[in-house]
């Protein structure tokens, strides 16, 4: 060999051999199945929080950051009920504007200071002003007050079936008062939680230590890592090679590949699928104002097909935009026939509303869905005589336009809530997807008296008929509701979080 | 040698504030709701206005660029829209990632082009096609399938090393070695392929040349005739090629720090990008710019010393 191959052989020899030696395992160790306790839960997530400012954290993929730092009032258990935390009882008084609740007087949070009903109503009025993106869960708050320390009165402009729920999100999260009004809360977060920020590398990871100072039952994992893999494969190889306990995906031909790598999947339905018909006032297109022309696009598309595609079959055809655990979901909705597709029935139906020759339709595009799900939609359309226009948007630039109100209508998959919440976000006069105000004497009335209801049985009857009264004037046009997928290796339990994209914090423990 | 590169110097200036002057105008007039985005989706429209206004988005594109122009000079490059870091930080907690992968990658890549190239040149027969066979492969397979396919080999079913994650050299370098094996071999392949064709069509060239045969006539070992006087008449564009592949690379990094959840610029660009964060995206344009400058003006560099006679232009 010539001296410099000889040198080129020695040098990769010698990488390799370096490499080998100082390899450990790289896989996450394990925790051993015979103590209460093991060392280390390590988690793959696709977002990472913005800041650690209690009043800016967001639900669903970005809530656990949170809860490992910061307790809240109220407790969601994994199958949505409410438990006592930071509070241990709550009453409304008899018209539903003021909640009073008893808190624990035995937190303190970690900078020393105690945790009473003074810290609380500073807390909540931080919320109010610092505007995150929850911060509509305040919206119906008037005043706070703290007539002793262990006692903190809500006082409302008007009833919210909804407080209970948004207490136990971002608007109850509780961190001390001394930390609120600084600029490091934002990196440093001082809360009452099981666990402390150790370690944070933004862009990369979290990690968290236990508080052994915790008020509370201690969780089983002394310390809990997150991992952020913003690349769906990334985080598919992460969970495949160890690195990973456990992790959400998105994508749905993911969860084909972890099943058959034997890793266990958990799915529960979290998103529906489908048109939301913004313009029913048709000031755009006057051709939506009709709820026949509304209905007869909905069955022209072939929802099923697009379930089986696009969605590779994870999730069930609905027509409703409640999840099943709400109090007005109706599983008879979901089975009205009324709704299937028929392109030959919209036909018939877009010629009693007069528009027999058609008419032109323009959908907003976005990067996030696939560009076959817009051609199958546009194939459908015009199988029924309707020709649907384009507006492109690049990233991150869909949404705003859409809830701008400068669009007749457009496909998205959107988050499913809890009653009040839904109605809220997707159906009164104000809602953010409801960028018209288009509303109705009849729902707003049902609106209302779900607002005052007094019992869940009240609260059933009358949103079921909202539901109803959806579903019959087409307002919006639902294909699916569809399974969102979280796997783990095995070495943990975990218990899926109703309504929430990932597990809270508190429902993982090791596996025997 | 002065004047050479005060020329350059100045051209690469002028290069990024045309630069920054189109990336600013681009991503300025294509941007609606901005407010909406960073608000989320629950906001009211008073408080999106309150906060364009609060933003400056609603003044004239060019005095906001002069305003930009003027800090970025002070080295204050703005502050993140979606997250609470400054611009500065941002990218510059990232950028030792991916300096450190490229320029990884670049001298591996150097060290294996030129010794096949060279090899290839040298001994011709069946080694020469081998390495213009497995240059063309090199050159046809994408990183990203190359990446893949040594993530499912070495880190999930041999578990040799690890899938994600990036240990800092400065931390470990032990660590550091294992989690850039893989990026280093995945990004390394198309640059290898292309520089090793440039060294080997090189070197057989000049190896043609009149006074290489009267330095064999002279009496010179073939060793010495090849290190001393060929190689470095030939590499003038091996240089060139390595130099451009590293620009090359700055994209297929990106790619390779998404597989491999690496946290550096690529991510920056892919994560920053589609939430609209415009101030960051701002900063890595002008980064980028000026990082493929300053490889530039170092091969022009490389080059110079090479071959006295590309200092005259």
């Amino acid at each position: 060999m010539s001296k410099y191959t000889r040198f080129l052989a020695a040098a990769a020899a010698g990488a390799l051999a370096l490499s080998l030696a100082a390899c450990s395992s790289g896989t996450t160790p394990p925790p051993t199945s015979d103590t209460a306790t093991a060392p280390l839960l390590t988690l793959g997530q696709f977002v990472e929080p913005a800041s650690f400012d209690p009043a800016t954290a967001q639900e669903g993929n970005a809530f656990p950051y949170y809860q490992a730092v910061y307790d809240a009032l109220i407790k969601r258990a994994p199958d949505g009920s409410l438990e006592p935390f930071l509070a241990t009882e709550w009453t409304y008084n008899d018209d539903l504007t003021e909640l009073t609740l008893t808190l624990r007087d035995d937190v303190t949070f970690t900078d020393g200071t105690a945790f009473d009903a003074d810290a609380a109503v500073a807390n909540i009025e931080h919320f109010r002003t610092a505007g995150g993106p929850q911060t509509n869960q305040a919206s119906a708050i008037e005043s706070v007050s703290a007539p002793d320390k262990t006692t903190l009165v809500i006082s409302l402009t008007e009833p919210d079936p909804a407080l209970e729920y948004s207490l136990a999100s971002s608007l109850g999260l509780m961190g001390s008062p001394d930390a609120l009004g600084s600029e490091d809360i934002a990196s440093t977060p001082v809360g009452s939680g099981p666990y402390t920020l150790d370690n944070a590398i933004v862009g990369s990871e979290y990690t968290f230590v236990r508080n052994d100072d915790y008020w509370g039952d201690a969780l089983p994992y002394d310390s809990v890592k997150f991992l952020l893999l913003t690349d769906e494969t990334a985080r598919i190889n992460a969970l495949r090679s160890g690195q990973i306990n456990a992790g959400i995906f998105t994508v749905p031909t993911s969860v084909a590949e972890l099943e058959a790598s034997n890793f266990e999947v958990l799915s529960q339905t979290l998103d529906w699928t489908g048109f939301v018909y913004f313009d029913r006032d048709g000031v755009l297109n006057p051709a939506l104002a009709d709820p026949r022309v509304r209905e007869a696009i909905t069955i022209s598309i072939d929802k099923e097909g697009l379930l089986e595609s696009v969605g590779q079959g994870r999730g069930e055809l609905s027509n409703q935009i409640f999840p099943s655990t709400a109090l007005s979901y109706n599983a008879e909705l979901d089975s009205d026939s009324r709704f299937d597709y028929d392109p030959e029935r919209a036909r018939e139906l877009l010629a009693e509303a007069g528009y027999a020759e058609g008419f032109t339709l323009n959908m907003p595009i976005g990067p996030v869905f696939p560009p076959a799900l817009y051609t199958t939609v546009e194939q459908n359309l015009a199988d029924v005589g309707i020709t649907m226009t384009r507006t492109e948007f690049g990233p991150g630039q869909l949404i705003p336009a859409l809830l701008g109100g400068k669009h007749e209508i457009t496909y998205m998959t959107l988050a499913m809530f809890n009653d009040w919440t839904t109605i809220r976000q997707y159906v009164d006069a104000d809602a953010a997807w409801n960028p018209f105000g288009t509303t109705d004497p009849a729902l707003s009335a049902l609106i209302d008296q779900f607002q005052v209801a007094a019992s869940d049985d009240e609260r059933t009857e009358i949103g079921q008929q909202i539901n109803k009264y959806l579903v019959d004037n087409s307002w919006f046009g639902v294909f699916s509701q569809s399974l969102a997928a979280y796997a783990t290796d095995g070495s943990v339990d975990v218990e899926l979080q109703v309504q929430q994209a990932v597990p809270s914090i508190y429902n993982y423990t090791p596996a025997n | 040698m002065l004047s050479f590169f005060a020329k350059r110097i100045a051209l690469a200036l002028s290069q990024m504030l045309a630069i920054s002057v189109i990336a600013f105008s681009l991503l300025y007039l294509s941007a609606d709701g901005i407010a909406r985005a960073i608000l989320g989706e629950q906001a009211t429209e008073a408080q999106v206005a309150a906060k364009t206004v609060e933003l400056g988005l609603d003044r004239p594109l060019h005095v906001r660029y002069f305003e930009w122009l003027t800090s970025a000079l002070t080295g204050d490059l703005g502050r993140s829209y979606f997250t609470p870091q400054d611009v500065i930080d941002a990218l510059l907690t990232r950028l030792p990632v991916t300096l450190s992968l490229l320029i990884a990658t670049t001298i591996v890549a150097a060290i294996i082009a030129f010794g096949l190239g060279i090899a290839a040149a040298v001994y011709r027969g069946w080694l020469d096609r081998v390495v213009q066979v497995l240059s063309v492969l090199g050159y046809a397979i994408p990183g990203f399938l190359v990446a893949l396919f040594l993530v499912v080999v070495f880190a999930i079913n041999l578990k040799l090393l690890p899938a994600t994650g990036f240990i800092p050299l400065t931390t470990d370098p032990a660590g550091w070695l294992r989690t850039m094996i893989l990026p280093i071999a995945a990004l390394s392949l198309g640059a290898i392929a292309a520089t090793a064709q440039q060294v080997r069509g090189a070197m057989i060239d000049v190896l043609r040349a009149d006074y290489v045969r009267t330095l064999r006539s002279r009496g010179l070992s073939e060793r010495e005739i090849i290190f001393k006087h060929v190689l470095r008449n030939a590499s003038s564009t091996g240089v060139t090629v390595l130099g451009l592949q590293f620009v090359g690379l700055l994209g297929g990094a990106i790619v390779v720090e998404q597989i491999f959840a690496l946290p550096g610029l690529g991510t920056v660009a892919i994560q920053y990008t589609s939430r609209g964060d415009i101030p960051v995206v701002m900063g890595l344009v002008l980064l980028t710019a000026l990082i493929v400058a300053t490889v530039n003006l170092l091969v022009d560099l490389a080059v110079g010393l090479l071959n006295p006679k590309a200092r005259i232009s």
